[in-house]
């Protein structure tokens, strides 16, 4: 049987998937192509073509755009301390990396022809507002595609003395992909909310702006328009009346929910690499032969999951920053995401993100369990299992009971809101349990930290009090402050008490961490981490954990898109389409797993490829290892 | 091929078949949902073979099937809305489908059921429950049946107010619901299912559409004020003294309003959550142009006594008003319409808007007085609900009345005959027969055109803010009550551990 080149693999199997893609939408060229607003996209329909290469396509740049970010720094760990093994393992990352590269381009390509053939209107508005940023996308993509292949190829050659170029070479590569993650996420932001505050307005816009009030209202001066605007009030970038887009490049891009997305993706990033990559590693270390490869798998999916719990811990902060500029935008959006038709979903968010936590700390006590000496940690399990499910299912608790109660039982309640369980559906209760199990799995991760190791600075036991006292008193602080969250007004718990809880849970983690490695610097070890030695089932939570956050961004990307509602682009231009509705939830969800099903099939199957070109390699380098031997030995 | 490795192979394809049968909608394989297990059962059984017969890559394939199947379970359970619509035409053949269809518009894309119920026994909604409206309908407007009455309430909402509830339902057929004339005719066609029978007939919109204006001005307007600022309006323009907002201190009674027995204006702590904002404009400019149940004050004459208060509540039978005493006290009186007094009448003009529902008049071409409720009127006629039927009576063609005070008080209204104050006797028509009153026993003697039950509800607003108020802090003051919604004292931005790129 002939073989079949990787190379050539991959290049037929591009061929088949565009000549599906062609042939598929081949009907939709019979139809009307003069001044159509929208093209069907036969068989599955517009949406959901758009819908599904949209998300695989964001799934494998989150993936391409995160796993750099800590390839870098463990490149550059293993640089420092001269362990080889990290380098190994920021190498492997890599190659996951261009396994996944090509296939981010092509789903790109896609996800841009459906837009352009199915929503011409839409995409002409677009890049008559967007064009510039447009090109400098391109340049960009030209950047990081040349700068990964040097990257990646020339990691090997570029050892010694120049691994540091290799290394401004990871971070450059970094650049360039935080630069097209931030000029993408500006036209998708900018359709959710197309206006922008008006201290950071051109003055292009402001003078239109200006314009258009006093023409609207002839017995203005320039001098009462004014009158109450702050830098902080909102201004339409559109003429009111025309929907004629008024502004620059820039205040399109600068629009309310930019920068928080922006931010909130690039973390979020760095948390679903670490996941893809953990499961990776739970994969290999399920069908690892030998024991070298056991631990090393084992020691790349402990390391994944720790990326992915410190991309996890800040996320729900930055998710309640974006959440705060969509109220600040628009307060009917914002109660529509929270109070209206999004409200469940964040239910069923919130049993997701139980999934995580209790996932990730699980993992982390399983791999106590490796430890030697890591015993003594174990007898706090149960109180700490107790504490994340509690504060779970208070995040769980939804604050109105209407939809699913029977009339009896809310006449019972006296009303849609239970008596005493509805406080825990109020923000302040959230907002408390989520630090909580932050701090709870922050703990977690210390006593992993210190199973096998006895301190032996002479402050050791004062250090524990005073860790077990910091952790103590800011978790009452937490709780008195979410307490007082319920009598305090909206904007004094938005803009103090929740940053306060925020900044206390930061604090504690900041502080116990500088105490714990002073305490532990010069500690004895009195047992090693036997890596290698992990059970299966904890392998299967890391892949629980890849899943869960996959399925957490499409249920997100819902979220996110179907705030618009009937709109492209909110309060600017209508959908007329067939598709001018928001799908149930329970659609969504369905279209999602179809969605995941196709990510994981597409990852299992270059990861399948990276595996077999890896045995191949070995396959051909063994009997040339085995003549040097012969030759040696002679 | 070995036993087990046919079951491997059969329980590898029931797993993909089942979880594909599961996302697609079991409707699409039919065979397992009517009369075998449902689909989601044949999927848990498969899953849990594969996991025990197949060994590390296909059971790892196995449990993260299982994985995306259980969040797609678990969203199916939840209580959710779709705004999803599709009608293209309706069959009014069977216009019990046409009411399904329109059950549809109501509980998605029409977003009805967010304020209406249609639940006699569940809590009160923003707006009227709507069981048995396919018959009450026709009772609400007298003189309108209930398919106009139905068809009014959706495009022009505004017209009739269901006595107790605000101006609060936006016009459908507007964005940023847009509910085509096709999905306004299937919610009717459910409306009137609900107690009542299907019209099928066709019907033209009493609106045009080409008025609707572009989109921007279908939209509320973006605010430019700082709510800060409107928050400092708010107690400083004394509004905080009457109405509530949930954590702002009174400085009158030095705690918050929250704490307050007596609150003696709406709760405003969540009212941009229901109301939009041409609403609240309306409500600082003209307090009295919709007033919240529960809120408005009267002063009625019944049985004999004035009853001054609160209108707590009003029906089409009786009014409940509650009245507060000297010491504090309050005490709740239950009034029949009927009950209440008849109050002369001198000017047969804007009979409703100064708060007459009955009347009574003598026609010049009629011996006896004539009486009804007040249906409609014009600047020349008024149209009284007599028995079933609606008659209408020139408003110039009416017999002058003369009401006659005693020095003991008594009130007799009769239809003027001759005679005035300045005269020595007044002769007036009173039950029929002619009666003659001295004017030296007269306290006061008042030409009148016809007698009426008049229940005025006002405003304890006052109207003087436009007056008192800068456009900037009027601007401010909607900013910050823009902020109220209630929804973020429960539910602020969270999109908590939302992940990255969606």
């Amino acid at each position: 049987m002939t073989k079949i080149s990787k190379k050539r693999l991959y290049l037929v199997l591009g061929c088949l998937l565009a000549i599906y893609v062609v042939l598929a939408i081949a009907p939709a060229f019979a139809q009307d192509v003069t001044e159509a607003e929208y093209r069907e996209f036969p068989k599955i329909g517009s949406r959901n073509a758009a819908w599904i290469a949209a998300q695989l396509h964001l799934l494998f740049g989150s993936f391409i755009l995160g796993v750099p970010m800590f390839a870098v720094i463990i490149e550059f760990i293993g640089w420092r301390t001269k362990d080889a093994r990290y380098d190994r393992m920021a190498q492997e990352f890599i190659k996951l990396c261009m396994g996944a590269f090509s296939t981010t381009a092509l789903l790109g390509g896609v996800l841009v022809f459906i837009l352009i053939w199915c929503y011409p209107k839409v995409m002409s508005k677009l890049s008559g507002i967007f064009g510039p940023t447009m090109i400098f996308y391109v340049v960009l993509f030209f950047g990081e595609t040349f700068t990964l292949y040097l990257y990646s190829y020339g990691w090997d050659k570029m050892q010694g003395r120049h691994k540091g170029w290799h290394l401004f070479l990871g971070v450059l590569l970094n650049v360039w992909g935080t630069a097209i993650m931030f000029v993408s996420n500006s036209w998708l932001s900018y359709q959710t909310s197309p206006a922008t505050q008006h201290g950071v307005l051109s003055e292009m816009r402001k003078k239109s702006w200006m314009e258009e009030q006093l023409a609207a209202d002839p017995s203005l001066t320039p001098e009462t328009v004014m009158e109450g605007v702050t830098d902080h009030s909102t201004i339409p970038l559109h003429n009111e009346t025309t929907g004629e887009f008024m502004g620059t490049v820039w205040d399109a891009v600068n629009n309310f929910t930019w920068m928080p997305i922006n931010i909130h993706r690039l973390v979020g990033n760095i948390a679903f690499g670490g996941s893809i990559v953990a499961a990776y590693a739970a994969f290999r270390f399920l069908v690892a032969k030998t024991k070298e490869d056991k631990a090393h798998y084992d020691w790349m999916g402990y390391t994944g999951n720790f990326i992915a719990l410190c991309g996890l811990i800040p996320l729900p902060f930055l998710g309640y920053w974006l959440g705060r500029e969509i109220y600040m935008f628009n307060n009917t959006m914002g109660i529509n995401m929270m109070g209206s038709l999004f409200s469940w979903l964040f239910i069923i968010q919130a049993v997701m993100i139980g999934v995580l936590f209790i996932g990730a700390n699980y993992y982390l006590w399983s791999g106590m369990g490796r430890i030697e000496g890591a015993e003594i940690y174990a007898r706090y399990r149960p109180y700490m299992i107790t504490i994340i499910i509690l504060c779970v299912a208070v995040w769980m608790t939804p604050r109105t009971l209407s939809k699913i109660s029977s009339a009896s039982e809310l006449s019972a309640m006296g009303g849609a809101n239970h008596p005493h369980l509805g406080l825990f559906g109020l923000m302040t209760a959230k907002n408390t349990v989520v630090n909580i199990i932050i701090l709870t799995t922050f703990l977690s991760f210390l006593f992993y930290r210190r199973s096998g190791k006895t301190p032996t600075v002479s402050w050791g036991k004062v250090g524990n009090v005073a860790i077990s006292s910091i952790f103590f008193f800011s978790t009452v602080a937490i709780v008195v402050i979410g307490i007082v969250g319920f009598s305090v007004p909206t904007d004094l718990r938005v803009n103090i008490l929740t940053p306060y809880q925020v900044l206390i849970a930061l604090a504690v983690m900041a502080v116990v961490t500088i105490v714990d490695i002073f305490m532990y610097r010069k500690a004895t070890t009195s047992g090693a981490i036997n890596w290698g030695e992990m059970t299966d089932r904890s392998q299967y939570v890391l892949i629980l954990i890849a899943i869960t956050f996959t399925s957490l961004m499409g249920l997100m990307g819902y979220a996110r898109s179907g705030l618009r509602e009937a709109w492209h682009i909110f309060g600017v231009m209508q959908d007329t389409s067939v598709d001018a509705f928001t799908p149930l939830l329970s659609e969504a969800v369905n279209m999602v797993a179809i969605i995941m099903v196709a990510f994981f099939a597409l990852v299992g199957f270059i990861f399948w490829l990276g595996l077999w070109g890896e045995k191949k390699k070995q396959a051909a380098a063994a009997p040339v290892e085995a003549e040097v031997a012969v030759e040696s030995d002679d | 091929m070995s036993k087990s490795t046919l079951i491997k192979i059969a329980s590898l394809i029931l797993m993909v078949v089942s979880f594909i049968a599961y996302i697609a909608g079991a409707s699409a394989f039919p065979i397992a949902s009517e009369n075998l297990l449902p689909w989601s059962a044949w999927f848990l059984i498969a899953v849990i073979v594969n996991i025990i017969v197949w060994s590390n890559v296909v059971k790892l394939l196995t449990f993260s099937l299982a994985v995306i199947w259980f969040y797609a379970f678990v969203a199916g359970l939840v209580p959710e809305s779709s705004t999803a619509v599709n009608l293209t035409e309706l069959d009014w053949s069977d216009p019990d489908a046409v009411a399904e269809q329109g059950a549809l518009v109501f509980n998605g894309k029409g977003q009805c059921a967010a304020c209406h119920t249609v639940d006699t026994s569940a809590p009160p909604g923003r707006c009227p429950d709507l069981t048995d409206i396919g018959v009450n309908a026709a009772t609400r407007v007298p003189g309108m049946d209930a398919k106009s009455y139905l068809i009014e309430s959706m495009y022009q909402p505004a017209n009739f107010l269901v006595p107790g509830y605000g101006k609060i339902m936006p016009e459908v057929w507007k964005a940023p619901i847009n509910l085509s004339k096709l999905e306004i005719e299937a919610v009717i066609a459910y409306l009137q299912s609900l107690g009542g029978e299907i019209d099928p007939t066709p019907f033209d919109e009493p609106i045009d559409r080409a008025d609707v204006g572009t989109t921007a001005e279908a939209l509320p307007p973006l605010l430019t004020g700082d709510s800060e600022l409107g928050k400092k309006v708010f107690v400083d323009a004394a509004c905080i003294s009457c109405h509530a907002v949930t954590g702002i201190e009174s400085p009158a009674a030095g705690e918050t309003n929250e704490d307050f027995e007596v609150v003696t204006a709406p709760d405003l702590s969540e009212i941009a959550a229901f109301n939009d904002m041409r609403y609240l404009e309306e409500s600082i400019l003209l307090p009295a142009a919709q007033i919240v149940s529960g809120y408005g004050a009267v002063t009625v004459r019944a049985k004999g006594t004035t009853f001054q208060g609160t209108l707590v509540s009003q029906d089409t039978e009786k009014i409940v008003v509650r009245t507060k005493a000297a010491d504090g006290t309050e005490e709740e009186h239950t009034i029949l319409l009927t009950e209440i007094d008849d109050e002369p009448i001198e000017e047969l003009t804007n009979l409703q808007a100064r708060g007459y529902f009955t009347l009574t008049l003598t026609p010049t071409d009629a011996e006896a007085p004539v009486t009804g409720e007040i249906v409609s009127e014009t600047d020349e006629t008024v149209t009284l609900k007599v028995g079933d039927e609606n008659k209408s009576f020139s408003k110039t063609d009416v017999k002058s009345q003369m009401t006659v005070i005693i020095f003991d008080g008594d009130e007799i209204v009769g239809d003027h005959v001759s005679g005035t104050m300045d005269d020595d006797e007044i002769v007036l028509m009173v039950d029929g027969s002619e009666e003659m009153f001295d004017t030296f026993d007269l306290e006061e003697a008042t030409m009148t055109r016809a007698r009426g039950k008049k229940l005025l509800v006002t405003s304890p607003m006052p109207e003087n803010f436009p007056i008192i108020l800068s456009v900037a802090d009027m601007t401010n003051l909607l900013s910050f009550l823009r902020t109220l919604t209630g929804a973020t004292a429960e539910a602020v931005p969270e999109e908590a551990a939302e992940v990255p790129a969606e």
